[in-house]
């Protein structure tokens, strides 16, 4: 398990904290099912962001007002 | 050819022309409910009585002359997230077990304005949360999968028990269920269709859209749902159109954008052959092939999971604490690990959204459409977990499935699947065309000129 990754106790214990007691027989699952979700959006940190606001959601509108579609 | 098989189009003009009326068309489609849906599992509830109301009252008004339009009549399925005032919207969920939907959504308001009938609610995969709609089977051939997860609207409309369907797409729901059991399906530019009463995945990627027999169904289903309602904070302020394309096949002048990376990579060898010959006949057709760079393909899935996950997770916070135990556990699993998602990696996912969205609208001056697999294979058996690719590659299946279809979620892009061929097993084939924001005419046109112009499809399955 590397560094970054959830043990079953802290997935329940961060479980707990956001208000969703699980019961002990889910903690494995929960936290495998979370280290892979994490593995997979992790990869967002390589990417340079500067200034960039975020993207709440998409606005085609916008993009015809800015000239640029 | 039965009733129930004709494309909405079809049907639109026998109904005019008083060759056939909206009491036969539904009843046809009743009849095929009740001989295939047994065995397809496409309706979670058949409405028919007040299917049958629905249909004397649009022949009353046809025989008094008065016509709504192409949609007068027309049979179709609400994939069941879907409101429809007095029924349930289950959501294919025994978490809904007792829903009861008090007014129509908009989109279910707005085709009953335009004469279409409810036959019936369609199954989805739980809440949308999952590609492959494990209570229906695929239309041409029950050991595989329906596809997702408006796999009930696809299996309807390709099985001949709905002229067509409305679904709901946040990651590629419309078009992957389309192109697996081979029928069109389109994912509008986000925000032109309205989801006010459409139980919501993601609401920052969620898109609702027709699935049709054919490009032109499609074009009159969209006209008949696209315009403003300021109760979809994303709704965008366009009026009313008519989108279905001209009769002509002639394609000169349209750069068609094919892609040289990610589209076809890790794509089955015959989906790749079945959507080059037909990305090469949309080029014999007059369009301009031009190569086009995908951008920021590394961060495709990172994006898409880090809006949907904490939106879905958020959406079902107090169910999930309440009743958990009535979520099938697929979709339980995934919404408690959502609950450890931290708001860092959301904003990032946001903020990657941003950037992702400046790439695709430079790509996208350089081009009208691009031509791509809806999905990298066909619809796998029912029991199958993971495709291995031919490098050794072993992908999840709705990591696959969800794979080609997500970047127009998350740049809100229009998306339409069109059918263009089956496997030698003969599972359908289907190619994707993108276009800009609000260019749903160019996917429309593209898409209308290669049907007119390729064999006629396999009629659907006997039961």
């Amino acid at each position: 398990m590397s560094a970054d990754e959830l043990t079953p106790l802290e997935a329940a214990r961060w479980a707990a904290r956001v208000g969703l007691p699980l019961e002990d027989a889910r903690h494995a699952e929960v936290a495998a099912t979370a280290n892979h979700i994490h593995s997979v959006v992790s990869v967002l940190r390589e990417l340079d962001f500067g200034d960039t606001p975020p993207a709440p959601a998409y606005r085609a509108g916008e993009e015809k007002r800015d000239g640029t579609v | 050819m039965e009733l129930s098989e004709l494309s909405l189009a079809a049907a639109a003009d026998a109904i005019r022309t008083r060759r056939v009326s909206p009491v036969e068309l539904v009843d046809s489609v009743l009849d095929r409910i009740e001989q295939v849906d047994p065995d397809l599992g496409a309706y979670v509830t058949v409405t028919a009585e007040r299917a049958r109301r629905s249909a004397r009252e649009a022949e009353h008004e046809a025989a008094a002359g008065r016509l709504r339009g192409p949609l007068h009549g027309i049979p179709m399925g609400l994939k069941d997230l879907i409101d429809v005032a007095g029924t349930a919207t289950t959501a294919s969920s025994r978490v809904r077990a007792d829903h009861r939907a008090d007014t129509d959504s908009t989109v279910a308001a707005r085709l009953a304005a335009a004469g279409a009938v409810l036959v019936g609610k369609t199954h989805t995969h739980e809440f949308a949360y999952g590609l492959t709609t494990p209570q229906t089977r695929n239309a041409r051939d029950r050991g595989r999968v329906a596809g997702g997860s408006s796999g009930g609207s696809a299996v309807a409309v390709a099985s001949g028990t709905a002229t067509f369907a409305l679904g709901t797409d946040t990651g590629g729901s419309i078009r992957v269920p389309a192109a697996l059991n081979g029928v069109v399906g389109l994912k509008p530019t986000y925000g032109l269709v309205p989801r006010h009463g459409v139980t919501s995945l993601s609401w920052s990627l969620d898109h609702v859209g027709p699935l049709t027999r054919t490009v032109e169904d499609a074009a009159l289903v969209l006209s008949a749902l696209a315009g403003h309602d300021p109760r979809d904070p994303a709704s965008l302020s366009t009026t009313a159109a008519d989108h279905r394309p001209g009769p002509g096949t002639d394609l000169t002048g349209l750069r068609v954008g094919v892609p040289r990376n990610y589209y076809f990579d890790h794509v089955d060898p015959e989906v790749e052959a079945a959507v080059r010959r037909a990305i090469d006949q949309l080029q014999a057709l007059g369009a301009r092939l031009v190569e086009v760079e995908i951008p920021m393909t590394r961060y495709i899935q990172a994006t898409q999971w880090g809006l949907m996950v904490p939106e879905a997770t958020a959406y079902h916070e107090q169910a999930l604490r309440a009743i958990p135990d009535l979520y099938e556990a697929d979709v339980r699993i995934l919404l408690e690990a959502g609950e450890l998602m931290p708001a860092g990696d959301y904003l990032r996912a946001q903020r990657s959204r941003t950037l992702m969205r400046q790439e695709w609208t430079r790509m996208l001056n350089e081009v009208d459409v691009i031509a791509a697999p809806t999905v990298p294979a066909t619809a796998v058996p029912t029991d199958q977990q993971t495709i291995t690719w031919s490098d050794g590659t072993v992908e999840g299946v709705s990591d696959a499935y969800v794979r080609l279809s997500a970047p127009a979620n998350i740049t809100g892009v229009p998306s339409l699947s069109v059918p263009v061929g089956h496997d030698t097993a003969g599972l359908p084939i289907g190619m994707q065309l993108l276009g800009r924001p609000l260019g749903e005419a160019a996917l429309l046109r593209a898409g209308h000129a290669y049907e007119q112009t390729t064999p006629a499809r396999e009629p659907a399955p006997a039961a």
